[in-house]
Protein backbone atom coordinates (compact mmCIF):
# COMPACT_ATOMS: atom_id res chain seq x y z
CA UNK A 1 0.00 0.00 0.00
CA UNK A 2 1.48 3.36 -0.79
CA UNK A 3 1.45 5.73 2.13
CA UNK A 4 1.24 9.59 1.86
CA UNK A 5 4.65 10.19 1.63
CA UNK A 6 5.57 7.53 -0.60
CA UNK A 7 3.01 8.94 -2.63
CA UNK A 8 4.04 12.68 -2.50
CA UNK A 9 7.80 11.24 -3.37
CA UNK A 10 6.31 9.09 -6.19
CA UNK A 11 4.96 12.41 -7.34
CA UNK A 12 7.81 14.46 -6.90
CA UNK A 13 10.63 12.12 -7.77
CA UNK A 14 8.71 10.33 -10.84
CA UNK A 15 6.53 11.67 -13.75
CA UNK A 16 8.57 13.14 -16.16
CA UNK A 17 4.44 14.77 -17.12
CA UNK A 18 4.54 17.07 -14.38
CA UNK A 19 7.80 17.47 -14.21
CA UNK A 20 8.01 19.58 -17.09
CA UNK A 21 5.56 22.03 -15.43
CA UNK A 22 7.94 23.27 -13.30
CA UNK A 23 8.67 26.84 -11.85
CA UNK A 24 11.60 28.70 -13.41
CA UNK A 25 14.75 27.71 -11.49
CA UNK A 26 16.19 30.54 -10.84
CA UNK A 27 13.41 32.58 -8.89
CA UNK A 28 13.50 29.65 -6.21
CA UNK A 29 17.27 28.49 -6.07
CA UNK A 30 17.99 29.94 -3.55
CA UNK A 31 15.44 27.84 -1.18
CA UNK A 32 16.68 25.08 -2.27
CA UNK A 33 19.76 22.73 -1.43
CA UNK A 34 21.48 21.12 -4.01
CA UNK A 35 23.37 17.63 -3.54
CA UNK A 36 25.50 16.84 -6.27
CA UNK A 37 27.00 13.31 -5.98
CA UNK A 38 29.73 11.80 -8.18
CA UNK A 39 30.47 8.91 -8.20
CA UNK A 40 33.49 6.17 -9.38
CA UNK A 41 33.45 2.10 -10.44
CA UNK A 42 36.07 -0.62 -11.18
CA UNK A 43 38.43 2.24 -11.11
CA UNK A 44 40.88 -1.01 -12.01
CA UNK A 45 44.22 1.03 -10.87
CA UNK A 46 43.47 3.20 -13.93
CA UNK A 47 45.96 5.68 -12.29
CA UNK A 48 47.34 7.30 -15.98
CA UNK A 49 44.69 7.84 -19.14
CA UNK A 50 43.80 5.16 -21.11
CA UNK A 51 47.00 4.50 -23.54
CA UNK A 52 46.20 6.97 -26.91
CA UNK A 53 46.66 4.25 -28.97
CA UNK A 54 43.52 4.22 -31.50
CA UNK A 55 41.65 1.86 -28.79
CA UNK A 56 38.60 2.91 -27.54
CA UNK A 57 38.36 5.79 -25.19
CA UNK A 58 42.36 6.00 -26.03
CA UNK A 59 43.47 8.93 -24.11
CA UNK A 60 40.55 9.73 -21.96
CA UNK A 61 40.51 8.70 -17.69
CA UNK A 62 43.10 9.56 -15.83
CA UNK A 63 43.31 10.11 -11.61
CA UNK A 64 45.06 13.10 -11.73
CA UNK A 65 42.42 14.69 -14.81
CA UNK A 66 39.73 13.29 -12.21
CA UNK A 67 41.02 15.16 -9.43
CA UNK A 68 41.01 18.75 -11.48
CA UNK A 69 37.48 17.53 -12.92
CA UNK A 70 36.20 16.95 -9.00
CA UNK A 71 37.73 20.37 -7.94
CA UNK A 72 35.95 22.25 -10.76
CA UNK A 73 32.86 21.11 -9.27
CA UNK A 74 33.07 21.43 -5.80
CA UNK A 75 33.71 24.67 -6.56
CA UNK A 76 31.07 25.40 -8.55
CA UNK A 77 28.19 23.35 -6.01
CA UNK A 78 27.91 23.70 -2.18
CA UNK A 79 27.06 19.92 -1.53
CA UNK A 80 29.49 17.12 -3.03
CA UNK A 81 29.33 13.85 -2.02
CA UNK A 82 32.10 11.54 -3.90
CA UNK A 83 31.51 7.96 -4.04
CA UNK A 84 33.10 4.49 -5.70
CA UNK A 85 31.56 1.43 -5.99
CA UNK A 86 34.29 -0.91 -5.92
CA UNK A 87 37.13 -2.80 -7.52
CA UNK A 88 39.14 0.00 -7.02
CA UNK A 89 42.18 -2.36 -7.35
CA UNK A 90 43.57 -4.31 -10.49
CA UNK A 91 44.28 -3.91 -13.54
CA UNK A 92 47.64 -2.26 -14.16
CA UNK A 93 51.15 -2.83 -13.21
CA UNK A 94 50.17 0.08 -10.17
CA UNK A 95 48.78 -2.44 -8.42
CA UNK A 96 50.84 -5.03 -9.07
CA UNK A 97 53.90 -3.52 -7.70
CA UNK A 98 52.27 -1.24 -5.65
CA UNK A 99 49.52 -3.25 -4.00
CA UNK A 100 47.13 -0.35 -4.19
CA UNK A 101 48.45 2.45 -2.00
CA UNK A 102 49.03 4.82 -4.78
CA UNK A 103 44.84 4.16 -5.86
CA UNK A 104 44.08 4.83 -1.95
CA UNK A 105 46.63 8.09 -1.74
CA UNK A 106 45.06 9.69 -4.85
CA UNK A 107 41.33 8.66 -3.71
CA UNK A 108 42.52 10.55 -0.37
CA UNK A 109 43.38 13.71 -1.67
CA UNK A 110 40.56 13.94 -4.04
CA UNK A 111 38.47 13.63 -0.70
CA UNK A 112 36.07 10.46 -1.51
CA UNK A 113 33.74 10.74 1.35
CA UNK A 114 32.76 6.41 0.73
CA UNK A 115 33.62 3.14 -1.01
CA UNK A 116 32.63 -0.05 -1.64
CA UNK A 117 34.37 -3.56 -1.74
CA UNK A 118 34.48 -5.20 -4.49
CA UNK A 119 35.49 -8.76 -5.75
CA UNK A 120 39.09 -7.72 -7.08
CA UNK A 121 39.73 -5.80 -3.65
CA UNK A 122 40.18 -8.88 -2.02
CA UNK A 123 43.34 -9.96 -5.18
CA UNK A 124 46.24 -9.62 -2.39
CA UNK A 125 43.86 -11.54 0.21
CA UNK A 126 42.27 -10.08 3.48
CA UNK A 127 46.09 -9.24 4.58
CA UNK A 128 46.52 -7.08 1.32
CA UNK A 129 43.08 -4.91 2.25
CA UNK A 130 44.12 -4.49 5.61
CA UNK A 131 47.98 -3.30 4.92
CA UNK A 132 46.63 -0.75 2.30
CA UNK A 133 43.78 0.81 4.58
CA UNK A 134 45.88 2.71 6.51
CA UNK A 135 46.53 4.71 3.02
CA UNK A 136 42.44 5.53 2.58
CA UNK A 137 41.08 8.53 4.38
CA UNK A 138 37.65 7.10 3.46
CA UNK A 139 35.48 5.10 4.93
CA UNK A 140 34.46 1.63 3.28
CA UNK A 141 30.76 0.92 3.51
CA UNK A 142 30.22 -3.05 3.37
CA UNK A 143 26.28 -4.25 4.69
CA UNK A 144 26.43 -7.92 3.47
CA UNK A 145 29.95 -9.37 4.24
CA UNK A 146 30.32 -10.24 7.66
CA UNK A 147 34.17 -9.56 8.63
CA UNK A 148 33.74 -10.77 12.31
CA UNK A 149 35.58 -13.99 12.45
CA UNK A 150 38.98 -12.21 9.75
CA UNK A 151 41.31 -10.16 10.50
CA UNK A 152 39.64 -7.39 8.56
CA UNK A 153 36.86 -7.50 11.90
CA UNK A 154 35.16 -3.98 12.98
CA UNK A 155 37.25 -2.64 10.18
CA UNK A 156 34.24 -1.72 8.18
CA UNK A 157 30.97 -0.26 8.92
CA UNK A 158 27.50 -1.37 7.04
CA UNK A 159 26.70 2.37 6.63
CA UNK A 160 27.27 6.35 6.97
CA UNK A 161 25.27 9.13 7.40
CA UNK A 162 26.42 12.58 5.95
CA UNK A 163 24.28 15.87 6.90
CA UNK A 164 24.47 18.33 3.98
CA UNK A 165 22.55 21.77 5.11
CA UNK A 166 20.68 19.41 7.11
CA UNK A 167 19.98 17.50 4.84
CA UNK A 168 20.52 13.74 5.96
CA UNK A 169 22.02 10.88 3.22
CA UNK A 170 22.90 7.41 4.03
CA UNK A 171 25.34 5.42 2.28
CA UNK A 172 25.25 1.67 2.77
CA UNK A 173 27.57 -0.98 0.12
CA UNK A 174 26.93 -4.20 -1.00
CA UNK A 175 29.20 -6.52 -2.15
CA UNK A 176 28.86 -9.51 -4.61
CA UNK A 177 28.90 -13.08 -3.77
CA UNK A 178 33.01 -14.20 -3.33
CA UNK A 179 32.51 -18.04 -3.52
CA UNK A 180 33.25 -18.74 -6.97
CA UNK A 181 34.53 -15.24 -8.27
CA UNK A 182 37.26 -14.77 -5.50
CA UNK A 183 39.97 -17.55 -4.57
CA UNK A 184 38.90 -18.82 -1.12
CA UNK A 185 42.79 -18.33 0.13
CA UNK A 186 41.77 -14.64 -0.67
CA UNK A 187 38.52 -14.07 1.03
CA UNK A 188 38.83 -16.41 3.96
CA UNK A 189 35.96 -16.44 6.49
CA UNK A 190 34.36 -13.53 5.12
CA UNK A 191 30.81 -14.18 5.14
CA UNK A 192 28.91 -13.24 1.93
CA UNK A 193 24.74 -12.60 3.20
CA UNK A 194 22.00 -12.01 0.91
CA UNK A 195 21.91 -8.42 -0.02
CA UNK A 196 17.88 -7.92 -0.92
CA UNK A 197 17.24 -8.85 3.25
CA UNK A 198 20.19 -6.28 4.42
CA UNK A 199 19.28 -3.90 1.55
CA UNK A 200 15.76 -3.83 3.53
CA UNK A 201 17.70 -3.75 6.96
CA UNK A 202 19.33 -0.85 5.91
CA UNK A 203 16.24 0.92 4.28
CA UNK A 204 14.57 0.65 7.35
CA UNK A 205 17.65 1.72 9.83
CA UNK A 206 18.27 5.06 7.89
CA UNK A 207 15.11 6.03 6.84
CA UNK A 208 13.56 5.51 10.34
CA UNK A 209 16.37 5.30 13.33
CA UNK A 210 18.96 7.35 11.04
CA UNK A 211 16.08 10.23 9.70
CA UNK A 212 17.84 10.24 6.77
CA UNK A 213 16.25 11.95 3.59
CA UNK A 214 18.16 10.35 0.81
CA UNK A 215 19.24 6.78 0.88
CA UNK A 216 22.28 5.42 -1.82
CA UNK A 217 23.75 2.10 -1.90
CA UNK A 218 26.93 1.75 -3.12
CA UNK A 219 26.63 -1.83 -4.58
CA UNK A 220 29.31 -4.20 -6.50
CA UNK A 221 26.30 -6.51 -7.43
CA UNK A 222 26.56 -5.86 -11.18
CA UNK A 223 23.62 -3.96 -13.25
CA UNK A 224 21.65 -7.12 -14.65
CA UNK A 225 21.87 -10.79 -15.41
CA UNK A 226 19.48 -12.61 -17.64
CA UNK A 227 19.85 -15.29 -14.73
CA UNK A 228 18.51 -15.47 -11.20
CA UNK A 229 21.60 -13.73 -9.80
CA UNK A 230 21.18 -10.79 -8.11
CA UNK A 231 21.82 -7.55 -9.64
CA UNK A 232 21.05 -3.66 -9.14
CA UNK A 233 17.73 -3.38 -11.22
CA UNK A 234 16.60 -6.61 -9.16
CA UNK A 235 17.35 -4.73 -5.67
CA UNK A 236 15.49 -2.21 -7.08
CA UNK A 237 12.25 -4.17 -7.93
CA UNK A 238 12.63 -5.98 -4.36
CA UNK A 239 13.90 -3.36 -2.34
CA UNK A 240 11.48 -0.12 -1.45
CA UNK A 241 13.20 2.87 -0.52
CA UNK A 242 16.57 3.03 -1.94
CA UNK A 243 16.77 6.43 -3.83
CA UNK A 244 19.89 5.81 -5.53
CA UNK A 245 21.90 2.77 -6.82
CA UNK A 246 25.30 3.67 -7.60
CA UNK A 247 26.05 0.14 -9.56
CA UNK A 248 29.38 -1.49 -10.76
CA UNK A 249 30.93 -5.04 -11.75
CA UNK A 250 29.71 -5.17 -15.14
CA UNK A 251 31.56 -2.43 -16.54
CA UNK A 252 28.49 -1.49 -17.55
CA UNK A 253 27.84 2.28 -19.82
CA UNK A 254 24.30 3.54 -19.27
CA UNK A 255 23.79 7.30 -21.49
CA UNK A 256 21.70 7.57 -18.43
CA UNK A 257 20.42 6.09 -15.10
CA UNK A 258 17.67 3.45 -15.32
CA UNK A 259 14.94 4.27 -13.28
CA UNK A 260 13.03 1.45 -11.43
CA UNK A 261 9.71 1.63 -9.82
CA UNK A 262 8.75 -1.02 -7.10
CA UNK A 263 5.40 -2.14 -6.58
CA UNK A 264 5.03 0.55 -3.49
CA UNK A 265 5.67 3.22 -5.86
CA UNK A 266 9.28 4.12 -5.06
CA UNK A 267 11.37 4.77 -7.54
CA UNK A 268 15.07 3.60 -7.82
CA UNK A 269 17.70 5.40 -9.81
CA UNK A 270 20.22 2.96 -10.97
CA UNK A 271 23.45 4.40 -12.18
CA UNK A 272 26.99 3.34 -13.65
CA UNK A 273 30.16 4.49 -15.05
CA UNK A 274 31.76 1.90 -17.48
CA UNK A 275 35.49 1.54 -15.78
CA UNK A 276 38.46 2.57 -15.45
CA UNK A 277 37.55 5.56 -14.52
CA UNK A 278 37.09 7.05 -18.10
CA UNK A 279 33.82 9.11 -16.93
CA UNK A 280 32.58 10.44 -13.46
CA UNK A 281 29.18 9.62 -12.83
CA UNK A 282 27.05 12.79 -12.15
CA UNK A 283 23.69 12.86 -10.01
CA UNK A 284 22.45 15.90 -8.80
CA UNK A 285 19.29 16.36 -6.07
CA UNK A 286 17.64 19.15 -5.14
CA UNK A 287 15.99 19.24 -2.04
CA UNK A 288 13.12 21.67 -1.10
CA UNK A 289 11.94 22.25 2.02
CA UNK A 290 8.05 21.75 2.06
CA UNK A 291 6.47 24.32 3.73
CA UNK A 292 2.98 26.16 3.44
CA UNK A 293 4.73 28.10 0.54
CA UNK A 294 3.21 26.79 -2.40
CA UNK A 295 6.21 28.13 -4.32
CA UNK A 296 8.77 25.71 -2.46
CA UNK A 297 6.71 22.45 -3.33
CA UNK A 298 7.91 23.39 -7.38
CA UNK A 299 11.35 21.84 -7.03
CA UNK A 300 9.46 18.27 -6.88
CA UNK A 301 9.00 19.36 -10.33
CA UNK A 302 12.43 18.36 -12.17
CA UNK A 303 12.50 16.78 -15.76
CA UNK A 304 13.78 13.13 -15.20
CA UNK A 305 14.40 12.97 -19.25
CA UNK A 306 16.23 15.69 -19.77
CA UNK A 307 19.24 15.07 -22.75
CA UNK A 308 22.30 13.48 -21.47
CA UNK A 309 25.54 14.58 -23.01
CA UNK A 310 28.10 12.21 -23.62
CA UNK A 311 31.53 11.64 -25.19
CA UNK B 1 12.61 28.71 -19.98
CA UNK B 2 9.71 29.61 -18.29
CA UNK B 3 6.60 27.17 -16.91
CA UNK B 4 4.19 27.19 -14.46
CA UNK B 5 1.81 24.60 -12.60
CA UNK B 6 -1.56 24.43 -13.33
CA UNK B 7 -3.55 25.28 -10.24
CA UNK B 8 -5.15 21.81 -10.14
CA UNK B 9 -1.55 19.71 -9.94
CA UNK B 10 -0.53 22.73 -7.65
CA UNK B 11 -3.10 22.55 -5.44
CA UNK B 12 -2.70 18.59 -5.17
CA UNK B 13 0.85 18.89 -4.22
CA UNK B 14 0.29 21.64 -1.77
CA UNK B 15 -2.29 19.80 0.06
CA UNK B 16 -0.57 16.70 0.31
CA UNK B 17 2.59 19.04 1.61
CA UNK B 18 0.55 19.95 4.15
CA UNK B 19 -0.46 16.87 5.01
CA UNK B 20 2.54 15.59 5.64
CA UNK B 21 5.35 17.21 8.35
CA UNK B 22 7.35 14.19 9.17
CA UNK B 23 9.49 14.86 6.01
CA UNK B 24 10.82 18.34 5.69
CA UNK B 25 12.74 17.43 2.96
CA UNK B 26 11.79 16.38 -0.62
CA UNK B 27 14.36 15.40 -2.72
CA UNK B 28 14.20 15.65 -6.78
CA UNK B 29 17.03 14.32 -9.27
CA UNK B 30 18.46 16.39 -11.89
CA UNK B 31 20.15 14.32 -14.76
CA UNK B 32 21.82 16.49 -16.93
CA UNK B 33 25.11 15.17 -17.48
CA UNK B 34 25.36 11.80 -15.85
CA UNK B 35 28.66 10.50 -16.83
CA UNK B 36 31.03 13.46 -16.88
CA UNK B 37 33.85 12.38 -19.32
CA UNK B 38 37.33 12.59 -18.16
CA UNK B 39 38.58 13.97 -21.03
CA UNK B 40 41.92 14.67 -22.55
CA UNK B 41 41.53 18.50 -22.25
CA UNK B 42 41.37 18.29 -18.35
CA UNK B 43 44.54 19.28 -16.80
CA UNK B 44 46.33 16.83 -14.59
CA UNK B 45 46.13 18.02 -11.26
CA UNK B 46 49.70 19.33 -10.28
CA UNK B 47 49.41 17.82 -6.84
CA UNK B 48 48.11 14.67 -7.68
CA UNK B 49 50.28 14.01 -10.94
CA UNK B 50 53.27 14.89 -8.77
CA UNK B 51 52.39 12.14 -6.43
CA UNK B 52 52.15 10.01 -8.87
CA UNK B 53 55.07 10.82 -10.86
CA UNK B 54 57.32 8.68 -9.03
CA UNK B 55 55.32 5.76 -9.17
CA UNK B 56 54.79 6.06 -12.23
CA UNK B 57 59.05 5.95 -12.81
CA UNK B 58 59.16 3.05 -10.48
CA UNK B 59 57.12 1.28 -13.10
CA UNK B 60 58.29 1.71 -16.09
CA UNK B 61 61.81 1.07 -13.83
CA UNK B 62 60.39 -2.38 -12.63
CA UNK B 63 59.57 -2.92 -16.19
CA UNK B 64 62.85 -3.32 -17.20
CA UNK B 65 63.60 -5.65 -14.46
CA UNK B 66 65.45 -8.81 -16.59
CA UNK B 67 63.53 -12.23 -14.40
CA UNK B 68 65.19 -14.70 -16.74
CA UNK B 69 67.28 -15.77 -19.69
CA UNK B 70 65.87 -17.67 -22.96
CA UNK B 71 68.64 -19.36 -24.46
CA UNK B 72 66.27 -19.86 -27.90
CA UNK B 73 63.18 -17.87 -28.31
CA UNK B 74 60.00 -19.46 -27.85
CA UNK B 75 57.64 -18.79 -30.42
CA UNK B 76 54.10 -20.73 -31.23
CA UNK B 77 52.63 -22.64 -33.79
CA UNK B 78 49.56 -24.81 -33.67
CA UNK B 79 48.79 -27.77 -31.10
CA UNK B 80 52.18 -27.60 -29.79
CA UNK B 81 55.16 -25.03 -29.59
CA UNK B 82 58.05 -23.53 -27.31
CA UNK B 83 55.56 -20.97 -26.38
CA UNK B 84 52.39 -23.07 -25.97
CA UNK B 85 54.50 -25.70 -23.99
CA UNK B 86 56.19 -23.89 -21.86
CA UNK B 87 52.77 -22.02 -20.89
CA UNK B 88 50.62 -24.42 -20.16
CA UNK B 89 53.25 -26.51 -18.45
CA UNK B 90 54.16 -23.80 -16.17
CA UNK B 91 50.32 -23.37 -15.37
CA UNK B 92 49.96 -26.80 -14.37
CA UNK B 93 53.02 -26.95 -11.96
CA UNK B 94 51.82 -23.44 -10.31
CA UNK B 95 48.82 -24.64 -10.00
CA UNK B 96 49.14 -27.37 -8.54
CA UNK B 97 51.05 -25.77 -5.31
CA UNK B 98 48.36 -23.46 -4.78
CA UNK B 99 45.39 -25.56 -5.27
CA UNK B 100 44.30 -28.53 -3.02
CA UNK B 101 43.01 -30.98 -4.91
CA UNK B 102 44.61 -32.98 -7.94
CA UNK B 103 44.98 -31.04 -11.32
CA UNK B 104 45.43 -33.37 -14.07
CA UNK B 105 45.60 -30.84 -17.23
CA UNK B 106 46.07 -27.42 -18.55
CA UNK B 107 45.43 -25.38 -20.93
CA UNK B 108 45.51 -21.50 -22.92
CA UNK B 109 44.96 -20.47 -25.95
CA UNK B 110 48.13 -18.87 -28.69
CA UNK B 111 45.32 -15.65 -29.30
CA UNK B 112 45.96 -15.04 -25.77
CA UNK B 113 49.83 -15.43 -26.01
CA UNK B 114 50.42 -12.01 -27.34
CA UNK B 115 54.32 -11.82 -28.11
CA UNK B 116 57.03 -14.72 -28.63
CA UNK B 117 59.70 -14.80 -25.34
CA UNK B 118 62.67 -13.38 -27.31
CA UNK B 119 66.48 -15.11 -27.09
CA UNK B 120 68.13 -13.52 -24.37
CA UNK B 121 67.36 -11.25 -21.35
CA UNK B 122 63.57 -11.51 -20.35
CA UNK B 123 61.97 -8.35 -18.90
CA UNK B 124 58.98 -7.92 -16.66
CA UNK B 125 57.66 -5.86 -19.33
CA UNK B 126 58.19 -8.92 -21.70
CA UNK B 127 56.17 -10.81 -19.85
CA UNK B 128 53.29 -7.67 -19.36
CA UNK B 129 53.16 -7.87 -23.19
CA UNK B 130 53.16 -12.03 -23.41
CA UNK B 131 49.95 -11.78 -21.07
CA UNK B 132 48.40 -8.11 -21.16
CA UNK B 133 45.62 -9.83 -19.93
CA UNK B 134 43.93 -9.53 -16.39
CA UNK B 135 43.16 -13.10 -16.39
CA UNK B 136 42.97 -15.29 -13.28
CA UNK B 137 43.54 -18.77 -13.32
CA UNK B 138 40.75 -21.04 -12.39
CA UNK B 139 40.31 -25.11 -12.03
CA UNK B 140 37.20 -26.48 -13.75
CA UNK B 141 35.76 -29.83 -13.05
CA UNK B 142 35.16 -31.60 -16.04
CA UNK B 143 33.05 -34.73 -17.24
CA UNK B 144 34.20 -37.53 -18.93
CA UNK B 145 32.16 -36.31 -22.58
CA UNK B 146 32.83 -32.84 -21.99
CA UNK B 147 36.50 -33.68 -21.68
CA UNK B 148 36.26 -35.74 -24.91
CA UNK B 149 34.67 -32.68 -26.80
CA UNK B 150 37.39 -30.26 -25.23
CA UNK B 151 40.01 -32.51 -27.06
CA UNK B 152 38.12 -32.59 -30.18
CA UNK B 153 37.98 -28.96 -30.00
CA UNK B 154 41.59 -28.51 -29.78
CA UNK B 155 41.83 -30.91 -32.31
CA UNK B 156 39.88 -28.89 -34.99
CA UNK B 157 41.10 -25.33 -33.92
CA UNK B 158 44.30 -26.26 -33.13
CA UNK B 159 45.04 -23.53 -30.89
CA UNK B 160 45.11 -24.53 -27.66
CA UNK B 161 48.13 -26.16 -26.33
CA UNK B 162 47.63 -28.52 -23.06
CA UNK B 163 49.35 -29.87 -20.69
CA UNK B 164 49.95 -33.42 -19.66
CA UNK B 165 47.95 -35.27 -21.86
CA UNK B 166 48.65 -36.07 -25.69
CA UNK B 167 46.70 -36.88 -28.25
CA UNK B 168 46.08 -37.82 -32.26
CA UNK B 169 44.66 -35.98 -34.76
CA UNK B 170 42.34 -37.56 -36.88
CA UNK B 171 39.85 -36.41 -39.30
CA UNK B 172 39.70 -33.16 -37.10
CA UNK B 173 39.09 -35.27 -34.10
CA UNK B 174 40.50 -36.36 -30.72
CA UNK B 175 42.03 -40.13 -30.72
CA UNK B 176 44.01 -41.95 -28.54
CA UNK B 177 43.72 -39.36 -26.00
CA UNK B 178 45.99 -40.08 -22.79
CA UNK B 179 46.07 -37.97 -19.59
CA UNK B 180 49.20 -37.96 -17.15
CA UNK B 181 50.20 -41.29 -19.47
CA UNK B 182 47.25 -43.16 -18.66
CA UNK B 183 44.69 -43.52 -21.39
CA UNK B 184 41.58 -41.47 -20.76
CA UNK B 185 38.24 -42.93 -19.41
CA UNK B 186 35.32 -41.51 -20.33
CA UNK B 187 33.78 -42.78 -16.85
CA UNK B 188 35.47 -40.35 -14.68
CA UNK B 189 35.95 -36.52 -14.09
CA UNK B 190 39.11 -34.40 -14.95
CA UNK B 191 40.22 -31.15 -13.16
CA UNK B 192 41.74 -28.70 -16.08
CA UNK B 193 43.20 -25.53 -14.97
CA UNK B 194 42.92 -22.49 -17.53
CA UNK B 195 41.95 -18.91 -17.49
CA UNK B 196 38.99 -17.66 -16.28
CA UNK B 197 38.47 -16.02 -19.94
CA UNK B 198 38.51 -19.11 -21.62
CA UNK B 199 36.55 -20.46 -18.28
CA UNK B 200 33.88 -18.32 -19.76
CA UNK B 201 33.65 -19.50 -22.87
CA UNK B 202 36.39 -17.04 -24.76
CA UNK B 203 38.35 -18.09 -27.68
CA UNK B 204 35.62 -20.06 -29.00
CA UNK B 205 36.05 -22.71 -25.94
CA UNK B 206 32.40 -22.65 -25.39
CA UNK B 207 32.32 -26.57 -24.19
CA UNK B 208 34.47 -25.00 -20.82
CA UNK B 209 30.90 -23.70 -19.54
CA UNK B 210 29.76 -27.15 -19.13
CA UNK B 211 31.86 -27.50 -15.82
CA UNK B 212 30.84 -29.24 -13.02
CA UNK B 213 32.56 -26.85 -10.70
CA UNK B 214 34.73 -23.75 -11.52
CA UNK B 215 37.38 -22.72 -8.18
CA UNK B 216 39.68 -19.76 -8.77
CA UNK B 217 43.11 -20.70 -7.91
CA UNK B 218 44.12 -17.96 -6.30
CA UNK B 219 46.44 -16.19 -8.78
CA UNK B 220 46.55 -14.04 -12.13
CA UNK B 221 47.85 -15.58 -15.45
CA UNK B 222 50.71 -13.01 -15.44
CA UNK B 223 51.78 -13.61 -12.01
CA UNK B 224 52.18 -17.06 -12.41
CA UNK B 225 54.34 -16.89 -15.45
CA UNK B 226 56.29 -14.13 -14.08
CA UNK B 227 56.55 -16.17 -10.50
CA UNK B 228 57.60 -19.39 -12.71
CA UNK B 229 60.41 -17.87 -14.37
CA UNK B 230 61.73 -16.26 -11.20
CA UNK B 231 61.68 -19.75 -10.09
CA UNK B 232 63.63 -21.21 -12.88
CA UNK B 233 66.13 -18.26 -12.22
CA UNK B 234 66.55 -18.68 -8.75
CA UNK B 235 67.55 -22.14 -9.25
CA UNK B 236 70.07 -21.51 -11.97
CA UNK B 237 67.81 -22.28 -15.08
CA UNK B 238 67.26 -21.12 -18.57
CA UNK B 239 64.14 -20.58 -19.57
CA UNK B 240 62.88 -23.74 -21.70
CA UNK B 241 60.39 -25.68 -23.00
CA UNK B 242 59.79 -29.57 -23.26
CA UNK B 243 59.46 -30.33 -26.86
CA UNK B 244 58.22 -33.94 -26.14
CA UNK B 245 56.13 -34.62 -28.35
CA UNK B 246 52.27 -34.29 -27.22
CA UNK B 247 49.85 -34.27 -30.43
CA UNK B 248 50.68 -36.56 -33.62
CA UNK B 249 48.50 -34.71 -36.49
CA UNK B 250 47.92 -37.66 -39.00
CA UNK B 251 46.90 -36.92 -42.59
Amino acid sequence: MINRRDFLRHAAVGTAGVSLLGLPFAAEAAQNIHLTILHTNDQHSRIDPFPDDGRKYGGMGGMARRATLVEQIRQQEPNVLLLDSGDIWQGTPYFNFFGGELEYKLMSDMRYDAATLGNHDFDNGLKGLEEQLPHAAFPFVSANYDFSKTILQNRFQPYRVFEKQGVRIGVFGLGIELEGLVSKNNFGETVYTDPVAVAREMVQELRQAQKCNLVICLSHLGYSYKEEKIDDLKLANRVAGIDLILGGHTHTFLETPELVRHESGHETLVNQVGWSGLFLGRVDFAFSRRTKQRTDVRTALVPVNTPVTTS
Amino acid sequence: MTRYIPKAVGGLLLALSLASCQRPWVASPRLAETDVPVARAIPPDPHLEAKIIPYREQVTAKMEEIVGHAPVALGKADYQSPLGNFVVDLMLEESRSLYSGPIDMATTTNGGLRVPIPLGAVKVGTIFELMPFENELVVLTLKGSTVQEFFDQAAGVGYAPIANATYTVQGGKATAIKIGGEPFDPARNYTLVTSDYLAGGGDNLGVFRQALKTEKVGIMMRDAILQHIRKLTAQGRAIGSDTTNRVTVLP
